[in-house]
């Protein structure tokens, strides 16, 4: 369970993190969304004990960061964000290394390392991790961050650099996590990244919590706004027909006319469903596109952060 | 509770130094230089004792000038000549071991995740500074035993007092070392990359190995310590020289210093208080020369090097020095180990305040850095 209470963390008397609260109960999977700048980091860096608050404080299961940060650090599974590794050595040196600093036992090390390497896909990579790119050293930080079977992951931006690939092993190996009952931070300046595995989540602006919940109420919250453009995903069983809608600015359609993604002026989903059930088409998937939706939700809220 | 990081630590600090390329390459040159370094000096050595042999048997007559000069040479001439070369590579070692331990975690982001286990800060910091240490210990062990195996191939058996003259040359070097390793640590922690660590630990070396020489023999001791007192209008500069040097100590055969007063016309009251401030002012630019050697390690430890290769003649330079030591001061052939260490205690205390001084920064700074 983690808690944060009044967190400020000031930089040169500038606030990067502003008389934060946010609590996150066990077993959630809490997503926290922030453009660049947002103050994400800093409070990430705050609740693993690596930097000191300016005021306030967090607790972890109860205990005080800053007061007993070896006892909360043997709790925690953290990966950096830009996270590197020792480049003298191998994806399976550097977990050593790192179990023994968390006083694995030998006879267990070797298991538990090679277990989390086959789960990233570095299991049997020799080379140095000097010679890996960024997203090979992300998913080597994904492991690193479970080496100690933490009961609290702290994740910061770990889909930065990933490939699509990369992305979809990472949101399985969130929903293992999430079945072991651990609870999981995970921060990204990409909604969808979030959306989708997040049980909360929590936008950050201006070391500001602003707004907290679900996805679907987050998304409810914009649903009625005048945005500029909407794309919508529409993906059925048999070929559908051409829509033919006045608010529709462009439609583009693949998959033997299966699938088509649709610009339009405003949200037409429940037009579109119209059109389709007239037709006999049998819907399969009709949403609003995530990236559209990340858009409009940051542009929302930036333009109303409410001041304090 | 301590957790168990600093043993984790130092030995990875240790393998990686000992698996380096650069820790490698200076310590193969090192050993190449010490080798061919004592081979040399092993040959001139069995030279020089053949010599003496001779010398012994033909003048058993002991004129006080033969048995000044055919002192028995020492084994550590052998070891004063690899001094110089072990005094810069071993620097050059020290500074490659020590100036990118903290930036190159810095620049290889590995900085943040380490600190995120459940370890001390002060664990990293120390546990870099015990990897090395041992690194060095190694080095040092592995050139000690293969200048004994030379010693013994050209049959040379040193005896028990030379023995540890060399012990204390090889810990003062590890000393020497030791230092460069703790300053280029401490610019680690204060250099933004490695590259202006780098830059910064030369041009310390390059102060105290190159500047300090300077200062100690150059004209600036004499601006620092002033002018010599001039010698009384009433005599000649001839004398002047004579007297003042006190040239005339001499090591009788018994080892026996006498010290002869050949004047007269000097036994004024102007002349003596000429010679007192004479000796104070040379006491004084000694004190200067001396303060300047002791900053720098590398002349620290060349001057321990020299004082273990010549101690009678060190120990002499020492007596003429302060003239006024009694007339007959017992001077044993052999200086003892414990005679050394007295006359050194200051060049060995300032070989361990050195690297415990920048030590000492490094962990301040270490412990107070930013890790973002
Ligand atoms: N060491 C520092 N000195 C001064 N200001 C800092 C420092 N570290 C961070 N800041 C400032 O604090 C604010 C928050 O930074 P933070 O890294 O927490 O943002 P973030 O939400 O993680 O952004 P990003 O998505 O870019 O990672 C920024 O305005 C940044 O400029
Ligand atoms: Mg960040």
């Amino acid at each position: 369970m983690i808690e944060i209470k009044n967190l400020v963390k000031e930089y040169n008397g500038i606030r990067a993190v502003d008389n934060l609260c946010l609590n996150i109960d066990g077993g959630e999977i809490y997503g926290l969304l922030g453009p660049n700048g947002a103050g994400k980091s800093t409070t990430i860096l705050m609740l693993t004990g690596l930097i000191m608050p300016t005021s306030g404080e967090c607790l972890i299961d109860g205990t005080e960061v800053s007061k007993n940060p070896i006892e909360v650090k043997k709790k925690i599974g953290y990966m950096p964000e830009d996270v590197g590794f020792y480049s003298n050595l191998s994806a399976y040196e550097n977990l050593e290394y790192f179990a023994r600093l968390y006083g694995i036992p030998e006879k267990e090390l070797q298991d538990r390392t090679d277990e989390l390497l086959k789960q990233v896909g570095l299991y049997g990579v020799e080379k140095t991790v000097g010679g890996y790119s960024k997203g090979m050293r992300q998913r080597l930080g994904i492991a690193k961050a479970q080496l100690n079977d933490p009961s609290i992951i702290i994740l910061d931006e770990p889909t930065a650099n990933l490939d699509p690939q990369g992305v979809a092993d990472y949101r399985s190996i969130i929903k293992q996590i999430a079945k072991l009952d651990k609870t999981v931070l995970v921060s990204s300046h990409i909604l969808s990244e979030i959306s989708k595995v997040s049980t909360k989540i929590g936008i950050l602006q201006k070391g500001r919590l602003i707004r907290e919940g679900t996805w679907e109420e987050l998304s409810s919250d914009i649903e009625n706004k005048d945005l500029p453009e909407i794309r919508i995903n529409v993906e059925t069983k048999v070929p559908m027909p051409q829509f033919n809608h006045p608010e529709i600015i462009s439609a583009d359609y693949k998959n033997d006319d299966k699938t088509a993604a649709i610009v339009a002026k405003s949200d037409i989903r429940d037009e579109i469903s119209g059109i389709l059930y007239k037709n006999n088409v049998i819907l399969k998937n009709l949403s609003l596109d995530a990236t559209t939706l990340e858009d409009a939700i940051l542009t929302y809220y930036s333009e109303e952060v409410p001041e304090l | 509770m301590k957790s168990n990081g600093l043993i984790v630590i130092s030995k990875k600090e240790f393998r990686d130094h000992i698996k380096s390329k650069k820790f490698l390459i200076i310590f193969s040159i090192i050993m190449i230089a010490t080798i061919t370094g004592m081979v040399g000096g092993a040959v001139d050595y069995n030279k020089q004792i053949q010599n003496y042999a001779e010398q012994m048997a033909v003048s058993e007559d002991t004129s006080m000038f033969s048995s000044y000069w055919w002192t028995k040479p020492s084994v550590m001439t052998i070891f004063n000549n690899v001094g110089t070369i072990v005094a810069s590579l071993g620097a050059i070692l020290g500074i490659a071991m020590g100036f990118d331990l903290i930036t190159r975690e810095k620049e290889s982001k590995s900085l943040k995740i380490l600190l995120s286990h459940p370890i001390y800060r002060d664990e990293v910091i120390n546990g870099k500074a015990i990897g090395g240490t041992f690194a060095l210990i190694l080095a040092l062990i592995i050139t000690f035993v293969i200048s004994m195996a030379l010693l013994l191939i050209f049959s040379i058996v040193p005896d028990i007092t030379e023995v540890q003259y060399i012990l204390l040359f090889g810990i003062s070097a590890f000393l020497m070392i030791f230092s460069y390793f703790a300053i280029s640590l401490f610019m680690s922690t204060v250099a933004e990359n490695s590259g202006n660590a780098l830059i910064y630990t030369l041009i310390i070396f390059i102060v105290l190995t190159g500047l300090f020489p300077m200062l100690i023999s150059g004209s600036i001791i004499t601006v620092l310590a002033g002018d010599a007192p001039e010698p009384p209008d009433t005599l000649i500069m001839r004398s002047y020289s004579t007297a003042y040097v006190s040239a005339s100590v001499t090591v009788s055969d018994s080892g026996e210093i006498s010290e002869k007063s050949e004047s007269d016309p000097y036994d004024t009251e102007e002349w003596r208080n000429y010679e007192e401030e004479s000796m104070k002012y040379w006491q004084k630019r000694q004190a200067i020369s001396d303060f300047f050697n002791l900053l720098s390690p590398t002349n620290n430890f060349q001057y321990i090097s020299s004082y273990l290769t010549y101690p009678q003649m060190y120990k002499n330079m020492y007596i003429s020095n302060s003239i006024f030591v009694e007339d007959g001061a017992d001077e044993p052939e052999k200086t003892s180990i414990f005679d050394v260490l007295g006359d050194l205690m200051k060049n060995i205390i300032a070989l361990i305040a050195f690297p415990i001084v920048f030590f000492g920064l490094a962990y301040v700074k270490f412990m107070r850095m930013d890790v973002r």
